[in-house]
C-alpha cells in the first residue's frame, strides 16, 4: 500500500492505496465521490474526466499515485455553496443533459475550455468536447449551454442569491 | 488491474537506477494513456512500474544550438500549443493536436507515444520528415539514433531494458524546412489514424525545384515509414501539380497496409496518395508564403 497525499475540492485529503489504484478508483471509492463515472476505463467515453491542476483528464487512465500533491477538481466541487456553477446552470435551463451519465465530465472538459478561451467559437467547443461521449447524443444542446455558460461568466448575468435548490 | 511494485522516480538518475536495478521486470510509465489501457487488459503485469512523470529534467523544450530540443515528457497538448513547434515544425504542432482528445493530450507525452511504437501513431510521421533523433539515457550514457532507427516493428523498438527514451532532436538543418501533416480517421475526433502522412522540403527560390524533400507515413506498414522513392522522385524536381501526383502515387505504391475492422488494405493505400498529396502542396505553399518557419 501506498500513502497518497493530494488536495480535492479545495481540501487536502490523505488515503492509503494500492499502487494499480487509479485516480478514478480513489476518488469514488476511497473518497465517496461519484461524479466522475466509471465508462469504458480506456480515455474512449471521457466520463471520468475530471480537472488536474486546472487540466482536464481521463482520472481512469492516471495512477492515484501520479496525482500526489496536486489540486483536484470533481463535478462536486463546482458550485459555490450558495449558488451553481455557470455551467451547471446552462446545462439546467437548456436541458442539456438526458441520461446524465456523461454530464460531470462534458461539464468539466467544457469548464477547462471557459478557463482557457472565455468567448470560443462553436468549433473551439466542439473539439474541446470530443473527448465526451454523450450516448443520448444530445451534443446540439450540450454545444449550446457552452456557449451560454460562457456569456453568463462574460456578461456575469448568473444571479448571486440563486439558489442550488431554487433550481430543482 | 493487476498489482506491481511502483517506483515513483523524482529524478533522472533516481528513474535509470531502478531501471537498471529491475531490468526486463519493469516498465515505464510516463503520461499512461497506453500503458495502463494495456495493463488494464493484460493478463500478466510487469513486476514493477516506474514512474517517470516527475522527472523534471525530461520536460524541457527549447531551441539550443543542435536543433528543438523536447523533452520526452512534454505532453501532445504542451505541442500543440507551443509558439515555438508552430512557428518552426507546423507539421509535428498538426500532429499533436490531431491525437487522441483534449484529456489524451493532456496526459501523453511525446516520449511516451515514440515508445509506444504503434504503427498508426500521429507524431512519428511528422518528426520522421523532420529527421528526428531520439537520445537514451540508462546508467551507462546516452546514446542517440534516427528515429526512423529507432522503431523495429508493431510495439517493438531499440530501447533496451534500462534505458528511457529521454528527448527528442529536431535538427536545425529541419527547422527551417516547410512542414505539414494529415491524418485521416473515421471521424475528426478522438480518432486512430487509418493512414496519416507528413512531408517536410525545401523549395529552391531560383529555380523553383524541390530540395531535400521528406515524405513519411504511418498505419500502412509494420513501422512509421520513408516513402525515400517519392523523395528520390521530387528531389531536384521542379515544383507542379504533376510533380506531386506521382509523388503520391509512388508513395502509395511502397506502402503495405494491413486490412481490418476499420479500413482495408486497398482504401488505405487510396488514402495514403491524397493524404500525400495534400500534404506536398501545403508544404509547397508554405515554402512560398514563407510561413513554414524560417529561422
Amino acid at each position: 500500500m501506498i500513502r497518497i497525499a493530494i488536495r480535492v475540492n479545495g481540501a487536502g485529503r490523505v488515503a492509503e492505496v494500492a499502487p494499480q489504484t487509479t485516480l478514478l478508483e480513489l476518488l469514488r471509492a476511497k473518497f465517496g465521490l461519484t461524479g466522475a463515472k466509471s465508462g469504458c476505463e480506456a480515455g474512449d467515453c471521457g466520463a471520468c474526466t475530471v480537472l488536474v491542476d486546472g487540466r482536464a483528464v481521463n482520472a481512469c487512465l492516471m495512477l492515484a499515485a501520479q496525482a500526489e500533491g496536486r489540486e483536484v477538481l470533481t463535478i462536486e466541487g463546482l458550485a459555490g455553496a450558495e449558488r451553481l456553477h455557470p455551467l451547471q446552470q446552462a446545462f439546467v435551463e437548456l436541458s442539456a443533459l438526458q441520461c446524465g451519465f456523461c454530464g460531470p465530465g462534458m461539464i468539466l472538459a467544457a469548464k477547462a475550455l471557459l478557463d482557457r478561451d472565455p468567448q470560443p467559437e462553436e468549433q473551439a467547443i466542439r473539439e474541446a468536447l470530443a473527448g465526451n461521449i454523450c450516448r443520448c447524443t444530445g451534443y446540439v444542446k450540450i454545444v449550446e449551454a457552452v456557449r451560454r455558460a460562457a456569456e453568463l461568466m462574460r456578461a456575469e448575468l448568473v444571479p448571486a442569491a440563486r439558489k442550488v435548490e431554487s433550481s430543482r | 488491474m493487476r498489482t506491481f511494485d511502483l517506483v515513483v522516480a523524482t529524478t533522472a538518475q533516481h528513474a535509470l537506477e531502478a531501471l537498471a536495478r529491475h531490468g526486463p521486470r519493469a516498465r515505464v510509465l510516463a503520461g499512461g494513456t497506453d500503458l495502463l489501457v494495456e495493463l488494464k487488459a493484460a493478463a500478466a503485469a510487469p513486476e514493477v512500474l516506474v514512474d517517470i512523470s516527475r522527472v523534471e529534467e525530461f520536460k524541457a523544450l527549447g531551441r539550443e544550438e543542435r536543433g528543438l530540443v523536447i523533452g520526452a515528457l512534454v505532453t501532445h497538448a504542451e505541442i500543440a500549443r507551443s509558439e515555438l513547434v508552430c512557428r518552426l515544425c507546423p507539421a509535428l504542432a498538426e500532429a499533436a493536436r490531431r491525437i487522441g482528445a483534449e484529456q489524451t493530450r493532456n496526459l501523453g507525452t511525446l516520449g511516451g507515444n515514440l515508445a509506444s511504437a504503434v504503427p498508426c501513431m500521429d507524431t512519428g510521421p511528422a518528426l520522421m520528415a523532420l529527421d528526428a533523433r531520439i537520445v537514451l539515457a540508462s546508467l551507462g550514457g546516452r546514446r542517440e539514433m534516427p528515429l526512423e532507427a529507432f522503431f523495429v516493428g508493431p510495439r517493438r523498438t531499440r530501447c533496451a531494458p534500462g534505458e528511457i527514451l529521454c528527448e527528442i532532436v529536431i535538427p536545425e538543418s529541419s527547422l527551417g524546412k516547410s512542414s505539414a501533416f494529415r491524418k485521416a480517421g473515421l471521424r475528426r475526433g478522438q480518432a486512430i489514424a487509418l493512414a496519416n502522412a507528413s512531408a517536410a522540403l525545401r523549395v529552391d527560390p531560383q529555380r523553383g525545384v524541390f530540395l531535400e524533400p521528406r515524405i513519411a507515413l504511418g498505419a500502412v506498414a509494420p513501422t512509421v515509414m520513408r516513402a525515400r522513392e517519392a523523395e528520390s522522385f521530387l528531389d531536384g524536381r521542379a515544383v507542379s501539380r504533376e510533380a506531386i501526383s506521382e509523388a503520391a502515387r509512388i508513395a502509395a505504391a511502397q506502402t503495405r497496409p494491413i486490412s481490418d475492422f476499420r479500413a482495408s488494405s486497398g482504401y488505405r493505400r487510396e488514402l495514403t496518395a491524397v493524404l500525400v498529396r495534400r500534404v506536398l502542396e501545403e508544404a509547397c505553399d508554405r515554402a512560398r508564403g514563407g510561413c513554414g518557419g524560417a529561422p
